[in-house]
């Protein structure tokens, strides 16, 4: 898998093409190790992840690890969705919608994917299709969202916020089988923040570290605190460590891997690099969403 | 198991009354256990032996041979089921006794192989080497633990942990050492459940007994309800940090040509740079006023008001 060795990159000559890390979004994507330090994968082709936990458990840290496999993937297109801007921000040039503190531009996004959700399973019911596979004609794509308590309860006003939500679930709801994959971290996914319809709906859930049991409980799913899993017992120092409700549907301690900022802006560069190449991300689009932010 | 009455060491409940191996109700239970054992095997064992003997002797004489290998075989049973609370002491403790027996051996074996100064120093090799080793040393305090927990937990399921009528326990099967602490696997006989085990404070109990921090029981297989784990935590594995291996997969020389988003100037970073602006948020806009009554405003037109009525 370590492919370092095997490629060699010139970087002169401008008319060779970048070679792509060969990953794929439906390989797992590597999240970290277990408590009995066996390695843990997350299959994410089908799924979709809420990420809970207090500020500092770790939340952004293991939203960048899966982002960042998307990254590498050439077949993924990256919506990414931060109201705090930086968390996801240093994947702006590998994406292709990078949204900040912006809720019409969330608005406007989702509604995108959402059109192209419709158009996909037109497409599929057309050739008599129930889902997309690996190689297929069109690519996945991965709505990431950092903070979804920013669109959804603190920006715009009520309607706007109650759309966002509406728009969300419809994605996280339909997607899964046409490739649109979301991957969505809050603090406190209480019903004031998110609809419960919302939050119910995610397959995957990690709670990092929470202050009460039942914080876990809104993160995990209720009565898992009484059964021994609470994410109130981890340790506020161990950041990145949570219960993750994956594959068997029990609660698992891990801990989830983590990249520096260094890291990041290294395999961020290198996955721009790649797709401007492979043309995944266009550059038009781009210069549309900066002017976008610009007239904002 | 024991519970000492006299001085006498050894010796049954039943006549003296000197000594309690087994306490008498088990005993009881035990004693009529194996004369229903005794008396099935006999028949069993008996109707087989003098079917087959029959073959080769006399009917009668193979009867009677039957009769005798099924009271000898029915006996080795009935000794055996009345023994069983000791034999199984014996079991719980084999891993200990074998050990014990081998050091015991052992060292008498070398002693009258190789001089003093050799046996020393092998044992001195045999002990130390593990003992410096730190991964070695690790690895054996692990597998120590393993012995001390099944039998931390066997004590559990005695004392506290609800079993059936007959008071089988759950058995306890392999235990493995885990980078947390260990792992058991424990399968339930009739008349417990998961369930119990999960109760209100008994896992708790079950960390203090265990001498842990935390233990946790779950299902151990899809199939078998009755096959559980239980998992041991000591230590905390998850403090270190654990580093994404994504960065492997990019080449070290990225050209630097990696486009760069438009930069911002740093204005507006600090409080006194934003001004103090008066809250106009759209939201906060009076809307013009719903009436409660529509008919209350169109009647002051025609001079009619209804609330002089009120």
């Amino acid at each position: 898998m370590d492919l370092t060795d095997t490629i060699e990159l010139p970087t002169t000559s401008p008319d060779t093409v970048p070679v792509g890390a060969g990953l794929s979004i439906f390989d797992p994507v590597f999240l970290g190790i277990d408590e009995f330090g066996q390695p843990v994968y997350l299959p994410m082709i089908y799924r979709n992840i809420l990420i809970g936990g207090e500020p500092g458990a770790g939340k952004s840290s293991l939203l960048n690890t899966i982002v960042g496999h998307a990254a590498l993937c050439p077949d993924v297109r990256l919506c990414l969705l931060d109201g705090k801007q930086v968390e996801l921000g240093l994947w702006e040039d590998a994406c292709d919608v990078f949204v900040g503190p912006d809720l019409n531009h969330a608005i406007r996004t989702l509604r995108r994917a959402q059109t192209v959700m419709d158009n996909r399973y037109t497409f599929l019911k057309a050739r008599r299709r129930r889902k997309i596979g690996p190689n297929d004609l069109f690519g996945q794509i991965l709505v990431a969202c950092d903070e979804i308590a920013y669109f959804s309860a603190t920006a715009g006003d009520k309607k706007d916020q109650e759309l966002f939500a509406a728009l969300l679930r419809d994605i996280v709801a339909r997607g899964r089988a046409v490739g649109i994959i979301v991957a969505a971290a809050t603090q406190r996914p209480s019903s004031d923040i998110i609809p419960t319809s919302l939050r119910d709906i995610f397959a995957w859930r990690f709670a990092g570290r929470c202050t009460t049991d039942v914080s876990s409980d809104i993160v995990l799913g209720h009565g898992w605190a009484a059964r021994g899993f609470s994410s109130n017992t981890i340790d506020p120092n161990n950041q990145g460590a949570g219960y993750l409700i994956s594959e068997g549907g029990i609660p698992a301690l891990v801990k989830a891997a983590y990249m520096t900022d260094a890291d990041i802006i290294r395999v961020a560069d290198y996955a721009a690099w790649t797709r401007r190449q492979s043309g995944l991300t266009t550059t038009a689009e781009r210069h549309a969403t900066t002017d976008i932010k610009a007239a904002a | 198991m024991s519970k000492s009455t006299s001085r006498s060491p050894f010796g049954w409940s039943n006549r003296g009354g000197n000594v309690t191996v087994i306490e008498a109700p088990v005993a009881r239970s035990y004693r009529r256990r194996a004369t229903i054992a005794f008396w099935v095997t006999l028949g069993v064992v008996g109707l087989l032996a003098a079917t087959v003997a029959s073959h080769y002797l006399h009917p009668i004489l193979g009867a009677l041979l039957g009769g005798v290998i099924g009271v000898a075989v029915g006996a080795v049973v009935f000794a055996l089921i009345v023994a069983w609370p000791v034999l199984r002491v014996f079991w719980h403790w084999l891993t200990e006794i074998v050990l014990g027996l081998v050091a015991v051996y052992g060292w008498n074996a070398l002693m009258q192989s190789t001089p003093l100064w050799g046996s020393l120093l092998i044992v001195a090799l045999v002990v130390g080497v593990p003992a410096a080793i730190g991964p070695v040393r690790r690895r054996i305090v692990a597998w120590i633990w393993c012995l001390v927990v099944r039998h931390r937990l066997r004590m559990c399921f005695a004392a506290f942990i609800a079993t059936n009528r007959s008071g089988s326990l759950p058995l306890i099967l392999l235990a493995r050492p885990t980078p947390a602490g260990e792992r058991v696997w424990v399968w339930l006989r009739p008349g417990l459940s998961l369930r119990d085990l999960e109760q209100d404070g008994q896992v708790q109990k079950l960390a203090v007994a265990c001498w842990a921090n935390e233990v946790r029981v779950m299902r151990a297989s899809r199939k078998y309800a009755a096959l559980i784990r239980v998992d041991i935590t000591r230590r905390e594995p998850l403090a270190a940090k654990v580093l994404s291996p994504l960065p492997d997969y990019v080449p070290t020389d990225v050209p630097a040509n990696a486009p760069t988003s438009p930069g911002m100037p740093p204005v507006g970073l600090d409080l006194p740079d934003v001004p103090d602006e008066p809250v106009t948020a759209p939201t906060d806009t009076p809307r013009p006023r719903k009436p409660r009554n529509p008919t209350t405003t169109t009647s002051p037109s025609d001079g009619f008001d209804p609330s002089d009525y009120a």
